[in-house]
């Protein structure tokens, strides 16, 4: 059966408009400057849902359900929420609502991974008649002293990194296990973004130019499926983050009387050799 | 005294507490003031591996030991800061110690 991304996208081929709608994927950002800290210190946080290869528009969040930090001392959990504040990002095509957050040096002390969730509200994306929301994960290290990148969080739905997603070498490869309620999810559609419109965190705000052009607008968002195993592997061509999203694999598939989409977000940072 | 790992505190500041990026089993080790009297370490390996009851040494100026101690299960290792300038040693195995100066500990 078609899922509702994808049959919005076969619909979608009608108008020149509609079709770069299509060839352009939502994801929730979860961002830091670094993901792989020398040392210890302040992190400072942007959390925007947008376009990010195409760098426009930017959706408007409301407050997230949660925001968690995962220490690497003992796997602590510690709430967020209250570092969260609004901001208004600004996109080459509008501006609206997104967070930021600073998060203290003393809670990034421990060496090792320190893992970031975060549960946005769900989001209503009325061309397509459907709420969407994006659990999302971020693994920042710091010291280069390896701990629990690999671990599962409990979360309804999830991208279990099988490779380190703060240690990437441009050109490598990205391993990642798909996953719903705990458990591996085979063929599950999957959908593959480079931030091409780096984040701008002085001016809240996407680049307007973007690092690279597409040759045809189905380069936007590659899309891809997992394995029999729930397994999927991307290319890393090059450096800069990488969002790996999983469609539609919640079991809880309505809010508030329309489809619900719970996809899966995980973030990788790609560096150059150099 | 040797301290393969401490000859980079020399030229910079953050790089000098790392010296894992060409080791397969490198030495991380970093403090930090836990209040205004007590300074907290923590110590491990890029492979992961504990470092457990290695010893730390906190030194003067002249590297007179003015603090011995082990790394605890929980790896890490606290201390009263002395007065003055002083260096914390981790002792990580051959070829593993790490020195982290005091000017370079903050909270």
């Amino acid at each position: 059966m078609m899922k509702p991304h994808t049959l919005f996208k076969a619909l979608a081929t009608v108008t020149l408009s509609t079709l770069a709608c299509a060839a352009q994927a939502h994801f929730q950002i979860l961002y830091v400057e670094d993901t792989a800290l020398p040392r210890a210190q302040e992190l400072e946080f942007a959390a925007v849902f947008t376009h990010p290869f195409v760098g426009s528009p930017t959706m408007a969040m409301e407050k997230p359900r949660a925001f968690t930090h995962i220490s690497s001392h003992n796997g602590d959990k510690t709430d967020l929420l209250k570092y969260l504040r609004p901001v208004e990002w600004h996109s080459r095509e509008n501006k609206a609502t997104a967070y930021r957050a600073t998060i203290p040096r003393d809670m990034m002390r421990s060496l090792g991974d320190h893992i970031f969730v975060m549960e946005p509200e769900p989001y209503l994306e009325e061309e397509e008649g459907l709420y969407i929301q994006q659990f999302t994960k971020l693994i920042v290290n710091v010291g280069g002293v390896p701990g629990q990148w690999s671990d599962t969080q409990d979360l309804p739905v999830e991208i279990q990194p099988l490779s380190k997603p703060y240690a990437n070498w441009t050109g490598g490869v990205f391993r990642a296990r798909v996953l719903a309620d705990g458990k591996p999810v085979p063929f599950a559609q999957v959908e593959v973004e480079y931030v091409n419109h780096p984040l701008d965190m002085t001016r809240n705000a996407l680049a307007e130019k973007g690092q690279v052009t597409a040759p045809q607008a189905s380069f936007n968002t590659l899309s891809t499926y997992s394995d029999s195993d729930g397994v999927v592997t991307i290319g890393l061509p090059r450096a800069g983050w990488w969002g790996i999203a999983a469609l539609n694999i919640g079991a809880t598939k309505t809010y508030k009387g329309k489809p619900l989409s719970q996809d899966a977000v995980l973030w990788v940072q790609a560096r150059d050799m150099k | 005294m040797k301290r393969l790992c401490s000859a980079p505190r020399l030229a910079t500041v953050a790089a000098l507490l790392f010296c894992q990026a060409a080791l397969a089993h490198g030495p991380v080790f970093d403090c930090y003031f836990e209040d205004t009297s007590e300074v907290k370490c923590e110590a491990g390996f890029t492979d992961g591996s504990s470092a457990a009851g290695r010893k730390i040494r906190v030194q003067d100026a002249s590297n007179k030991v003015l603090i011995e101690g082990v790394v605890s299960q929980d790896n890490t290792f606290a201390f009263e800061p002395p007065a003055g300038s002083y260096s914390v040693l981790f002792l990580g195995g051959d070829g593993h110690d790490v020195t982290l100066q005091s000017s370079d500990i903050s909270r």
